[in-house]
């Protein structure tokens, strides 16, 4: 038989790979057409509220973009956009809000509790663990720096 | 010595197959028993769902034989979920002796080499042999949850949505295959073990289930069957007999992506058909069909690359099932996998073509990867593993 490392490289070598330039700009630009999305809802926001501040706006704008995220996950179409756009549609909060909802969907046949509460986090879990660490640092080392 | 040949022929007395709808819309499409509109078929979840088609394909081989379930000795059969959850739920509602078998996708392969060793031994009279995968709940268990909006690589494969069943027996088959209705599939009938409970809400979706099943595509509803497609259109010519086969090795060269498991099976496949070729002193001048499970487009590619540093070419007739299952515009990428495979292929298609008398002696090599969801993750490289039956299809006399 071959030699494991000649195997490696041989398939390593001629694995067929993504098509670099399609995906970026599918992702270039599905990314900036939700963010796009994120902005005018953030205007449409200040324009009803005029008397909120820049930044009750922006948690409000990303309320709305999550629930965005999570209803077309729910009627399944966010996946679909996923297959096209990759990191254009994963990078941005409806993305993530793509990755809570998508488990919860999916275990919801074995139970509330061991199913989509127990489950709900298998693909988001790492981004909140390092989320809230990072924040608890930085503010740490802000509480002496600043 | 890995390679055996049996005493006795074992001859293949019917094979029956369920598919889901993309399944229906591929290449083999015309030749499944049958096929769905719908992939969850009345269940709740995708893996109910498997666990029934897997029942229902025994059923169906086993009526198709002309058989009852008292009849069959054992059932030999496995699945890709965990601990074989689909196909022991299925074999609840038998009244015979059940093995359980997992080899990943090469599980029909090593059914059909138990399944003619017990009868070539005089263990056993009739055996089935059954596999079945199903995409959502394979999804589920080893990748992401299907809503997820993540891309899928290259080189991945998709898994088929399906179940088959070969049932072999130690007598000659009858020249008409028995007509398979509708009826006898999703009815409910006296050995089925399900409550009092059950049944009553099983009667009620029976007439759902019905209207789930892809009329135009599946060979078993009544005015299908004067179709050329259809297996009960004309007597057979010839029947089919398993001869011998050869046990494979798990091979690993140290592939570590589970997105390309083409290239984790080539190689096993490669040491199992010269294995093969050497110890029953064949060639491939031998054979008029070499199907091998499912390694894909590129994982044929990386076969015929294996096999020609061994100085084998592979003749233009070799086929690998998972990298025909699909056509291009289905975007699978590398073709279809799964234990559901290799099984619906070569129940249908290759099956039929035997019984016309088209192929006279093929080999078969279903493949494996032998990986869990979490044996990547601890950094292990993942083996293959592939198994050859040879079938031979002769003249009714």
């Amino acid at each position: 038989m071959i030699e494991r490392q000649e195997y490696q490289d041989y398939v390593s070598k001629n694995a067929p790979k993504s098509p670099m330039v399609r995906t970026l700009i599918a992702a270039f630009v599905v990314g900036g057409i939700i963010c796009c999305i994120g902005e005018g809802v953030g205007d449409v926001i200040k324009l009803i509220f005029k008397d909120m501040s820049e930044k009750d706006a922006a948690i409000w704008e990303s309320c709305v973009m999550i629930f965005l995220g999570s209803f077309f996950t729910a009627l399944g179409l966010y996946d679909k956009l996923g297959h096209y756009a990759g990191g254009g549609s994963i990078i941005p909060i409806t993305g993530f809000a793509n990755s809570v909802v998508s488990p919860a969907m999916e275990y919801n046949r074995e139970g509330v509790f061991f199913g989509i509460c127990a489950k709900m986090f298998v693909i988001a879990g790492p981004i909140i663990v390092f989320g809230v660490t990072v924040s608890f640092l930085i503010g740490f080392i802000s509480y002496f720096v600043v | 010595m890995r390679t055996f040949r049996l005493k006795s022929p074992v001859y293949v007395k019917s094979g029956f197959t369920i598919v889901g709808p993309k399944e229906g819309d591929g290449n083999f499409g015309d030749c499944f028993d049958i096929v769905l509109r719908d992939d969850l078929w009345c269940e709740k979840s995708y893996e109910k769902c498997e666990s029934k088609l897997h029942r229902d394909s025994i059923s169906g081989a086993i009526k198709k034989a002309g058989l009852k379930r008292e009849d069959i000795d054992i059932l030999l059969g496995g699945d890709l979920l965990n601990e074989l959850s689909s196909t022991s739920l299925a074999a609840r509602n038998f009244p015979c002796a059940f093995l359980g078998l997992y080899n990943a996708c090469s599980t029909f392969g090593e059914a059909m080499l138990v399944g003619s060793m017990l009868i070539d031994g005089g263990f056993a009279k009739n055996v089935t042999c059954s596999t079945s995968s199903h995409y959502s709940s394979a999804e589920r268990q080893y990748r992401f949850p299907l809503e997820l909006g993540n891309q899928r690589q290259p080189t991945a494969q998709w898994t088929v949505t399906g179940a088959g069943c070969t049932v072999l027996s130690s007598e000659i088959p009858p020249k008409h295959n028995c007509r398979v209705y509708e009826d006898d599939i999703i009815s409910i009938d006296e050995g089925m073990n399900i409550d009092s409970k059950t049944l009553e809400k099983y009667k009620k979706s029976v007439e759902k289930q019905k209207q789930v099943i892809n009329l135009d595509k599946s060979n078993i509803i009544e005015d299908n069957f004067s179709r050329l497609n259809n297996d009960y259109l004309c007597p057979n010519t010839h029947y089919a007999v398993v001869t011998g086969g050869t046990i494979g090795r798990v091979i690993d060269l140290g592939i570590d992506d589970e997105a390309n498991m083409g290239s984790c099976m080539a190689p096993a496949a490669a040491d199992t058909i010269l294995t093969h070729f050497e110890e029953s002193g064949m060639d491939p001048s031998d054979y008029d069909g070499i199907f091998t499970g499912d390694l894909g487009r590129f994982g044929k590619q990386n076969l015929e690359y294996l096999l020609s540093k061994e100085g084998v070419t592979l003749p233009n007739y070799y086929m690998d099932g998972g990298a025909s299952y699909f056509t291009p515009e289905q975007k699978s990428f590398q073709g279809g996998s799964g234990a559901g495979c290799i099984n619906t292929v070569f129940n249908s298609y290759i099956l039929k073509r035997l019984q016309k008398g088209e192929l006279k002696r093929i080999l078969v090599v279903p493949t494996g990867a032998l990986l869990n969801k979490d044996t990547p993750l601890q950094k292990e490289t993942i083996p293959g593993i592939a198994h050859a039956f040879t079938v031979e299809s002769r003249k009714f006399d």
